[in-house]
């Protein structure tokens, strides 16, 4: 069924619930890649987008997923960032083919990891270097590059190209992803 | 000791300063993410052929700009998508004016690209050619067109056609076409060939647009649809239709315009703001042809922006000044460099507006009225600002500069402006800490006593006040009772006295005004007796009677003092009214005598 099957079955043994945090800057294509995540059997709680801040939820028997945009100027941003507390793993997508805004998907990235909730945590981090598909998007390491991401030292991570739109690279991702919440031994 | 203690002093002032500076340098950075630059984008405009807007509706903002190529050649309009060159279209003539309008209130609703060019607005939609606008010719002279006539039958030589234009451009009220002005420059040998060339076609005069603005229509909404305002060459304002592209308004400036700003809705109420080349700003209302306020400036007006309802307008003399929209005067600001360009720098999500400078000094200067709160330097001295969403980011600001480049930097999303002044010069220099002395222990200890029995000395005061009122009145009270005051308490004898000196001495007069302040009871038998330091004072009378007193008359008394010190010495003189036969007084007087100023002379 869906791509999350191996973890969610191997969590239900552990009767704990993993929350993941699904960010980025809009249309990066979060929601595009998470319901190609989402199994079929998925309970959906969109909840409705106050002012400049949009958030989805979704819970399967033993993960929860949320999803926002980091979008705006400000006055939203610690409505969002209430939600880092529960963040166990993190997936980070990026719009690989959006140049010009490399830099604010950095500087968002580089507040995250500066936030007080995730600072000190070893959670681990899957970064989607999205929309792979687009002529001239820039490659997994020239966004891994941009993004300074060999500087994050204390978290483990991880970067693929993907297509949301087509559930390429996906896989790949999020098996990443499950190997390090099974070693967190929840 | 002194020395050393100077050098100690200086070492800890640089303390104090440097983190200031390097705070301050970090700041401005912080401000802005670089989000692109290519020094070799070969784009070459100003901020007034530059237009960020959602051309394709698909919520990605994009950059119009009119490339002015080299002035003569590769003039382009040029649409840039993030990083990169989306399209261009060639330009025959130099760009003046890039502006973005919704024409029509049509679905869907496809903003159109307006460009300026010599006398003509070319409308784009959908980045196609839509319509051309060409300004209405002038009227051309009579004399020049006989002329050319002339010149076409051959009835008269070039050098003959060149006489006669030159007499009538010096003469005539109505200025020469393009063409004679181009045939008065040329060498004699390519003389025939121009004519030969031009004399078949009827002369035309054509004014060029200078600047090119919008206007709404008649609703305020963002989309709403908006009318084209333009200034020409003719030092005339243009408003146009924006369907029918006909002339809805048109008034006249007393000189050329350079730069505007437009506010307002066409059929409600509008303001059109124009800095001319004459070196002063025009202001047009709705309702007058003729502008409604004049502002003279010192010099030449060099860019032009509107912050909310007030005009700030950059001039050749590194200035920048301010007015409201009645045209009084409220700032001017002294810039470190000449301008090179101006914008304004709208965040509209805090509501925040700014203006933007750029300086030949390769930097660009944002102010909020006359504070400056940021510096961006730039690798090149900027032509043109830009700022708005572009892209998907809402807070972008585009640069183009000198040498052809673009650069593109974001605001970061958690960056405020503060209000504070941050401009070099006085303000900076009162932050220098002065070398106060330290306080002494004393005045610690001091502060502390007081601070910790503060109530215990409070009411000590207030016992000692209340003491010293208590002894006042007591002392009060025996004075009465001893009738040492120039008031007589007796009931039998009320009296009322006062003195007065006279001179300089060393002789004085003394009078005593004595009063019987009884309703009908005289005053009899009273003596008066002076009580003074013999060594000081001589008075040839101490002791003497006084006449019967009437009632509610006033008695002068006067008799003499000699003063019989030369030191400057002054003393008290008591006088004292006494009854025959009793020895306390009725009542006292003292008397202050003077200090002997006449001494020396006698
Ligand atoms: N070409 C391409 N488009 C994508 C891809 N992923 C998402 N999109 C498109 O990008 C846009 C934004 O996607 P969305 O999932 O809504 O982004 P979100 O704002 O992060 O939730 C949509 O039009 C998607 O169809 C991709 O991998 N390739
Ligand atoms: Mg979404």
């Amino acid at each position: 069924m869906g791509l999350l099957d191996r973890l969610a079955g191997l969590l239900g043994l552990k009767k704990k619930e993993v929350h993941v945090l699904c960010l980025g800057l809009d249309n990066s294509g979060k929601t595009t890649i998470i319901n190609k995540l989402k199994p079929s059997n998925a309970q959906t709680q969109d909840i409705v987008p106050t002012i400049g801040f949009n958030i989805e939820k979704f819970k399967t028997s033993s993960l929860s997923f949320t999803v926002f945009d980091m979008s705006g100027q400000g006055r939203y941003r610690n409505l969002w960032e209430h939600y880092y507390k529960e963040g166990m793993a993190i997936i980070f997508v990026v719009d690989s083919s959006d140049k010009l805004r490399m830099v604010v998907a950095k500087e968002e990235l580089e507040t995250l990891l500066n936030h007080p909730d995730i600072k000190h945590r070893r959670i681990p981090i899957l970064f989607f270097a999205n929309k792979m598909d687009v002529r001239d998007a820039l490659s997994a390491v020239k966004v891994s590059q941009m993004m300074l991401l060999e500087t994050i030292k204390d978290k483990p991570w991880h970067i693929c190209a993907s297509d949301g739109l087509k559930g390429e690279g996906l896989q790949e991702g999020v098996d990443w992803l499950q190997d390090q919440i099974q070693a967190m031994k929840i | 000791m002194t020395s050393s203690l100077g050098a100690v002093r200086g070492v800890q002032h640089r303390d104090e300063r440097e983190p200031v500076s390097v705070e301050r340098s970090n700041e401005t950075n912080s401000k802005w993410l670089d989000a692109h630059y290519d020094p070799l984008a070969n784009l070459y405009t100003f901020s007034s052929c530059t237009a960020l807007l959602d051309l394709h509706r698909d919520g990605e903002a994009k950059l119009v700009v009119g490339d002015l190529g080299t002035g003569l050649c590769n003039m382009k309009l040029k649409v840039y998508k993030g990083t990169s060159l989306m399209t261009e279209n060639a330009l025959l003539d130099l760009p003046t004016g890039v502006v973005t309008f919704l024409m029509d209130q049509n679905e869907p609703r496809t903003p159109a690209v307006a460009v300026a060019s010599g006398p003509y607005i070319y409308v784009y939609k959908n980045l196609r050619p839509y319509f051309k606008f060409t300004l209405p010719a002038l009227d051309v002279n009579l004399l020049e067109q006989d002329v050319w006539n002339q010149a076409k039958q051959d009835m008269i030589d070039p050098m003959t056609l060149k006489e006669m234009l030159e007499g009538i451009r010096d003469k005539a009220d109505v200025p020469l076409s393009v063409r004679s002005l181009r045939f008065l420059m040329l060498e004699q040998e390519e003389m025939e060939s121009f004519v030969n060339l031009h004399k078949h076609h009827p002369i035309k005069r054509q004014t060029v647009i200078t600047c090119m603005g919008t206007l709404k229509k008649n609703m305020a909404d963002e989309d709403a649809v908006s009318c084209l305002v333009i200034g020409t060459e003719s030092a005339e304002v243009l408003i146009l239709d924006p369907e029918a592209f006909t002339i809805l308004t048109k008034m006249n400036l007393p000189s050329v315009p350079a730069f505007l700003d437009v506010t307002g809705q066409y059929d409600v109420e509008f303001r059109i703001t124009m800095a001319c080349r004459n070196g002063s700003l025009y202001i047009l209302r709705r309702d007058s042809k003729r502008p409604k306020y004049c502002i003279e400036l010192s010099s030449q007006p060099v860019g032009l922006v509107r912050v909310q309802k007030n005009i700030v307008v950059g001039c050749s003399e590194e200035t920048l000044h301010a007015y409201t929209q009645k045209g009084k005067k409220l700032w001017t600001v002294y810039l470190p460099s000449s301008i090179t360009t101006m914008g304004l720098l709208d965040q509209k999500s805090r509501g925040f507006q700014a203006v933007m400078v750029g300086l030949a000094s390769q930097e660009v200067h944002l102010y909020r009225d006359k504070n400056l709160l940021n510096i961006i330097r730039t690798p090149d001295v900027v032509t043109s600002v830009c700022f708005g969403r572009y892209g998907r980011e809402d807070n972008t600001l585009i640069m183009t500069t000198k040498g052809g480049g673009l650069i593109i930097k974001i605001l970061k999303r958690t960056a405020v402006f503060e209000e504070k002044d941050t401009s070099p010069g006085p303000p900076l220099a009162q932050g220098v800490k002065l070398s106060v002395p330290k306080k002494t222990k004393l005045y610690v200890d001091q502060t502390l006593r007081e601070r910790e029995n503060a109530v215990a000395m409070h009411r000590i005061f207030q016992a000692d006040l209340y003491r010293l009122r208590l002894m006042a009145a007591r002392a009060y009270v025996k004075a009465l009772e001893g009738s040492v005051a120039p008031i007589s308490s007796v009931q039998q004898e009320p009296l009322q006295m006062n003195a007065v000196v006279q001179g300089i001495g060393p002789k004085f007069k003394l009078t005593l005004n004595i009063q019987n302040t009884s309703i009908n009871h005289p005053s009899i038998h009273l003596l008066i007796s002076f009580l003074y330091d013999e060594r000081l004072y001589s008075m040839e009378n101490s002791f003497f009677k006084i006449p019967l007193l009437v009632p509610g008359l006033n008695y002068p008394i006067e008799t003499f003092v000699d003063c019989l010190s030369d030191k400057g010495i002054s003393d008290l003189i008591k006088v004292f009214v006494l009854r025959e036969g009793k020895s306390a007084p009725l009542l006292t007087a003292h008397i202050n005598m003077p200090v002997s100023e006449g001494l020396a002379a006698a």
